[in-house]
């Protein structure tokens, strides 16, 4: 059988591959684009973003009314259907997925599914349902993922044990959920089953949980989870797993006691690895690193320079946004042009509150010795956020001594997500603390914090009184 | 407070760190030398302005710095500890600008440092800009507020460096002119590969500031060699060609002066040396000058050499070279004495730093052991870039290409027994030609 020749093919069909398909296409490129899933957008897609939001929608509506008793509206106990709430939530994954295909359909962008093996550095290998077939490329831009990592000692082959693909899909609500990770997915699949009804307790290993975020910004989820789950352990390590009857049998060492405990069910959260297997990589140069991530350089060529890697199996940050930005990048450089990542990408936590930031954080700051002046404004200080009852927030900036610059933004609040949008776009124009405060923000909204946060760093915020420093304290 | 480098002498902007005299945690005296700083006009010591501790050493040997930038933290005796950072506590020294070089009014030496180690405070617009023309941002003084670039500063910036530019003389807009006033033409597209080509050639030459130096040299007694082995190279189904033994001789060449197989690395200023030698020869395809390389020229034999040579040259004319077979290479030859002509003068393949040149064989009467005789003279013509290479380097370069072409030994030629099993299996496969 002939091979089918084109200039690039795309493997995998999540957000960094159907960016770069796209954009390709969008440049006159043919391009080739190869999924394993029945359906398009990958893991953000089907498995992870948008389930997962769309979930904790659902959730934050129980909540509110639960919560709006003291404000005088009081609702009676919510009727949950499961089989209806899934479907909703189905629907919107097959509109989004059937979105994607129609606008590879509509920029000519062939989309072949099966699963992509290489051959050697020019040819994939893809089996389709209607049999293999071969591709030709002259370039090949590897965009396959990543999966929930599951330690073999937990892999008992028990439905009971999930990952967030499994937890994703709601089978039930469990009366008992054991979160092992306390990073933000076992949090933001921590927070959808407490609300639906189940005690949750979330062991973590290290001693924080959203570890690596600065500790002033989860204060307000921390206070938040401690009422809605039954426990957060710190510093605890999940030894064992055993199958008990219908339940789990845990055994957990906390600060060196062990414990045994039974669960319903056990979420398994603790890191993602990339889907480097069974692709046939060994027979291309492509090299990847210790974690088994594909190693690419700042225009994400790997060692084979006419193959790219772009998203999650190019490690760093594992999000959708940065897969995005790196399929430009990858489609730029191919297209000759000069491009190299060089973006601030922020990163979101989807918790009850949520908590935001990009840039420079001042844990990073203290760690890599850069000396930062923060500037934090308080939701207490919100007329917005009292008016709908969150004034468990902060907006702060970490600000560069001197020049004022603004190299790093962090947001813990209701909507918190929507609004480090802005601190981006600070940060990348290389804004400074006064560019933000004289810019004139609506009234009444969140995004006022910003401003008010960088009028607090003059000592001069209308909403928050500062006592006076000297100019040149 | 902060030790900086002070103003040291009229035209000194900067210097390189010699060497660093304290460790951090160290007491020193005010006027003890902490640093030495090997300027344009001598290695000056920088004294400490007062006594107390080190606490913080801000610079690395070998690295350049500029006047007014810091070089080491200094607790001072008896001043009150430094106040601690954090939550609105500013202290009085963050009022500094960061950008801490302040060469006077020498701004085109100014480079923007961050204490934070951030990039200079630019618009994703502006630095993909910069990035497309290829300028480095951290060079532009940015007029907006805290520093930040627009893109008229990086407008500004490219106007003095063209300005400042010895090449000043921008490339005028290309004028269509009609031949057809003249006589009778016809017009044809430039082929992709005559566009490479051109703008290859056009970035060497206007790059690299050229030398070439010829020589020649007396290929009698090679071409007698090359007569008597051509056959059992015949056999083997190679052909001995001069190019063959010039990429022997040039190796050799190569290793001894190491320099002709170096690249420059602008952009860090660094001399990249490389152990490996792989060589680019010139190809006279349809298409145009097509330069395919042969890798690990060192470790091949002559017949090897021979063999790989005519398959490149075959791939070459057939357009089915690949990428990975022109890029690589160390150091070219252009031979076109098949063709015919003397000496020439090649252009730099960049990024290497030299290319030979060889002309036609001609048989000349010379002075030889005082007597005239008839022997058969190679042109050569070595054209090197002179920001790496020194004249009297390129003499000693060419005169050893010339040595060891006059002296080329016969054993070179003779096919070794396990090459005898090796190549005939590679004879079986070869292409029909």
């Amino acid at each position: 059988m002939n091979p089918i020749e084109t200039e690039i093919v795309v493997v995998g069909a999540g957000p960094g591959g159907y960016a770069a398909a796209f954009y390709a296409a969008d440049k006159g490129k043919k391009v080739i684009l190869v999924e394993q899933d029945k359906r398009l957008g990958g893991v953000c897609l089907n498995r992870g973003c948008i389930p997962s939001k769309a979930l904790l929608h659902v959730t934050k509506l129980i909540t509110e009314a639960k919560e709006s008793t003291a404000r005088g509206i009081t609702f009676g106990a919510p009727k949950i259907e499961l089989d209806k709430m899934l479907a909703w939530k189905e629907s919107i994954l097959e509109k989004l997925s059937q979105g994607i295909a129609a606008l590879a359909q509509r920029r000519g962008v062939e989309v072949l599914y099966g699963r992509g093996h290489f051959e050697d550095s020019t040819t994939l290998r893809v089996e389709t349902s209607s049999g293999q077939k071969f591709i030709k490329y002259e370039t090949a831009i590897l965009a396959v993922g990543s999966q929930p990592a599951m330690p073999s000692a937990f892999d008992l082959g028990n439905k009971r044990i999930m990952t967030s693909t499994e937890a994703l899909e709601l089978e039930e609500v469990p009366e008992s959920l054991l979160v092992v990770g306390g990073g933000y997915i076992g949090m933001e699949l921590g927070t959808v089953y407490a609300t639906l009804g189940s005690n949750v307790v979330i062991v973590e290993a290290m001693n924080s949980i959203l570890m690596g975020v600065d500790s002033d910004l989860i204060r307000p989820v921390k206070s938040y989870a401690e009422k809605a789950f039954k426990e957060i352990r710190l510093n605890t390590k999940v030894l064992k797993m055993e199958t008990s009857g219908k339940q789990i049998k845990v055994t957990m060492e906390i600060e060196g006691a062990k414990k045994e405990e039974l669960y319903d069910r056990v979420l398994v959260s603790v890191g993602r690895a990339p889907n480097c297997d069974d692709l046939g990589l060994e027979n291309t140069k492509v090299v990847r690193d210790e974690k088994g991530f594909v190693k690419v350089n700042s225009k994400q060529q790997t060692s084979v320079p006419h193959i790219y890697a772009i998203g999650d199996v190019a490690g760093g940050a594992l999000l959708a946004h940065k897969a995005s930005r790196e399929a430009r990048i990858a489609v730029e450089v191919i297209a000759g042009e000069e491009s190299v990542f060089q973006s601030v990408i922020p990163a979101v936590v989807f918790t009850d509150p949520e908590v935001a930031w990009c840039g420079l954080t001042e844990m990073e700051a203290r760690e890599k010795g850069i000396q930062v002046t923060v500037s934090r404004f308080p939701w207490s200080a919100s007329g917005r956020a009292l008016s709908f009852d969150r004034p468990d927030g902060l907006t702060k900036l970490i600000v560069e001594p001197g020049t004022e610059r603004i190299l790093g933004v962090g947001i813990c609040g209701s909507g918190a997500g929507e609004l480090i949008g802005e601190g981006v776009l600070a940060v990348e124009m290389g804004a400074t603390v006064k560019d933000l405060a004289e810019s004139v923000h609506p009234h009444p909204t969140l995004s006022e914090t910003l401003m008010e946060c960088a009028e607090m760093f003059y000592g001069h915020s209308t909403h928050a009184f500062v006592r006076k420093r000297s100019p040149q304290e | 407070m902060q030790i900086k480098i002070p103003f040291l002498a009229e035209g000194v902007h900067s210097g390189t760190v010699v060497s660093i005299l304290v460790k951090e945690g160290d007491h020193v005296k005010k006027e003890q030398t902490v640093l030495e700083l090997e300027t344009n006009k001598a290695t000056a010591p920088i004294p400490s302005p007062a006594s107390g501790t080190i606490t913080k050493i801000l610079v690395k040997e070998g690295v350049e710095i500029s006047v007014g930038q810091a070089i080491m933290s200094l607790s001072e005796e008896g001043a009150a500890k430094e106040p601690a950072k954090g939550v609105g506590s500013k202290p009085a020294q963050e009022k500094e600008a960061p950008t801490i070089t302040e060469a006077g009014d020498a701004s085109e030496e100014y480079t923007y440092e961050s204490k934070s180690g951030a990039l200079p405070p630019a618009s994703p617009s502006v630095r993909k800009m910069a990035l497309e023309l290829g300028i480095d941002l951290t060079k532009i003084r940015g007029t907006e507020r805290g520093g930040r670039i627009t893109v008229k500063d990086l407008k500004a910036y490219v106007q003095r460096l063209k300005a400042g530019s010895p090449q000043k003389s921008e490339k005028p807009a290309p004028v269509s002119i009609d031949f057809s006033k003249w006589g009778p033409v016809n017009r044809k597209p430039v082929s992709s590969t005559r566009r490479t080509i051109g703008q290859k050639m056009y970035e060497s030459w206007t790059t690299i500031p050229h030398v070439t130096q010829f020589d020649e040299a007396d290929i009698t007694a090679l071409l007698e060699l090359r007569k008597k082995y051509a056959p059992s190279y015949e056999k083997k189904g190679a052909r001995l060609t001069v190019t063959g033994i010039l990429l022997k001789v040039a190796v050799q060449a190569l290793k001894k002066f190491p320099i002709f197989n170096s690249s420059l690395d602008e952009s860090k200023n660094e001399l990249v040396c490389k152990h490996y030698y792989h060589l680019g020869v010139a190809v006279d395809t349809e298409q145009g000058l097509l330069v395919p390389i042969l890798k690990d020229a060192d470790k091949k034999s002559l017949l090897d050499l021979s063999i790989e040579l005519a398959q490149l040259s075959e791939k070459a004319r057939q357009r089915k070279i690949s990428l990975e077979d022109v890029q690589g290479g160390t150091f070219t030859i252009s031979n076109l004495g098949s063709i015919g002509g003397g000496h020439f003068t090649p252009i730099v393949n960049k990024p290497e730093v030299a290319i030979l040149g060889v002309g036609r064989g001609i048989v000349k009467p010379i002075v030889k052991d005082g007597k005239i005789q008839t022997r058969t003279m190679l042109s050569l013509g070595l054209s090197y870039d002179h920001r790496v290479v020194d004249g009297a380097d390129g003499a000693r370069f060419i005169h050893e290409m010339v040595q060891g072409l006059e002296h080329f030994k016969e054993e070179y030629f003779t096919i070794r027994q396990v090459e005898e099993k090796k190549t005939a299996k590679k004879t079986t496969q070869k292409v029909k030609r």
